[in-house]
């Protein structure tokens, strides 16, 4: 059936290698026919020998040692055809793996006009390396345009950072009343009678504001 | 003959556990092949469809043990598969019929075919004809030769039909010795389904698989 679609699948390389394969096919379809007529061959001959009819019996086996000569032709024949065959079935393999090795090849030219030939490389490496040295450039400068007065800054900065982050260690609460002697009594009442008479004072200056 | 009723419904699941064995001497014939009633195709609805299940699993089991692809129901009643000499009981053409007519219908599984055109299928049934037992059908085959061509590394490769079935390289496999009808059959399936392409002219196909 003229199927377009899948006939472009078989090519005039397999069709000749399916050829070669039906002659193989034949010539062991022949040898099997061979076999066969040697081995009744065989028997007729010990038929004949049973009966006493040695010519008869020579004839047969005369028969038998002819076919016999026709099978090893076939044999000699039959291993030129599959060489001839594993030959062509080579020759395709390796047309394949040329194949491939062209289309890897051409894949790798591609690329390799993509990156702009090795001027462009050679020209792209030197740039990246200016630029590098202007960044180092420029870091150096930063680093010497501090003063001390911004390094002591800075110090004092990552100081108080440092105690943030560590916890500052803050002193113990008393356990025990504090304990006072009679001078500092005195003082501190002296000072809360002050301090109320302060509080009434401001008291008093703020009500007419109220009124 | 024997008694309708003595033919337990229960039988049936015991054919399916038979024995396959490739060498046709030691072949274990499954124990319903020694129940006498076995061979009388039994009219009891229920009892006829077990019966009919059961002569279909042997007929499978018989033809895989003994690599029959199809078989001419006129040569295979004296032999074993239809006849057991040591009860001397066997299986009559008619019934022989109905059941490959059984076994190739949907209740049967389609596991039989008969040979011949499509239109032909009664004029094959009258002359008691050939038909495919398919222990493996179609479909099933075209799997099993897709992954002896994969397992063979023989994808792209070109090989002869009778390469297939005949040479020595297949020996072993289970699709040896098949007959180029159902292997054109089988990879009819193959073509379907775009793994493959038959190509050559008529007796000197060869296959390619993709």
């Amino acid at each position: 059936m003229g199927n377009t679609n899948s006939a472009h699948k078989i090519s005039a390389q397999d069709k000749a290698i399916l050829d070669m394969k039906n002659q193989r096919d034949k010539l062991h379809q022949y040898q099997k026919r061979i076999t066969v007529l040697t081995t009744r061959e065989k028997e007729i001959a010990k038929e004949c020998l049973a009966n006493g009819d040695t010519t008869r019996a020579k004839l047969a086996l005369r028969r038998k040692k002819y076919q016999e000569s026709l099978l090893a032709k076939t044999d000699a024949q039959l291993a030129q055809l599959e060489q001839l065959t594993s030959d062509v079935e080579f020759a395709l393999v390796q047309k394949d793996v040329l194949y491939g090795l062209q289309q890897g090849t051409s894949v790798l030219k591609a690329i390799h006009t993509e990156m702009g030939g090795i001027e462009n490389v050679e020209k792209l490496m030197g740039e990246s390396e200016e630029a590098r040295a202007y960044q180092e450039e420029i870091s150096q400068m930063l680093a010497n345009n501090m003063s001390n007065q911004d390094e002591d800054e800075v110090e004092d900065e990552l100081e108080a950072l440092e105690a943030e982050v560590n916890g500052v260690a803050l002193p113990d609460a008393p356990a025990k009343q504090p304990e006072f002697t009679t001078e500092e009594k005195a003082q501190m009442a002296k000072a809360r009678a002050q301090r109320r008479a302060r509080e009434r004072a401001a008291e008093q200056a703020s009500q007419p504001m109220l009124a | 003959m024997t008694s309708i009723s003595s033919l337990p419904a229960s039988s049936a699941p015991s054919t399916t556990t038979t024995t396959t064995t490739t060498a046709q001497d030691t072949y274990i014939f499954s124990p319903i092949y020694s129940f006498p009633p076995f061979f009388t195709l039994q009219p009891n609805p229920i009892t006829r469809s077990s019966q009919l299940q059961s002569w279909s699993a042997h007929i499978q089991s018989y033809c895989r043990a003994h690599r029959l692809f199809s078989i001419s129901l006129i040569d295979a009643l004296p032999t074993p598969l239809f006849t057991n000499a040591t009860l001397s009981r066997a299986l009559s053409l008619r019934d022989a019929k109905a059941v490959v007519h059984w076994m190739s219908t949907k209740d049967g599984g389609n596991r039989a075919e008969w040979t011949g055109r499509k239109g032909d299928v009664e004029a094959a049934e009258t002359e008691g004809g050939r038909a495919w037992i398919y222990w493996r059908r179609p479909e099933e085959w075209a799997q099993v030769i897709e992954d002896w061509v994969d397992r063979t590394g023989q994808r792209g490769t070109v090989l002869t039909l009778y390469e297939v079935t005949e040479s020595d390289a297949t020996r072993r496999e289970e699709f040896w010795g098949m007959e180029g009808e159902l292997l054109q059959r089988c990879l009819g399936v193959c073509v379907k389904k775009g793994k493959a392409q038959i190509f050559g002219g008529e007796g000197s196909e060869g296959v390619k698989f993709f």
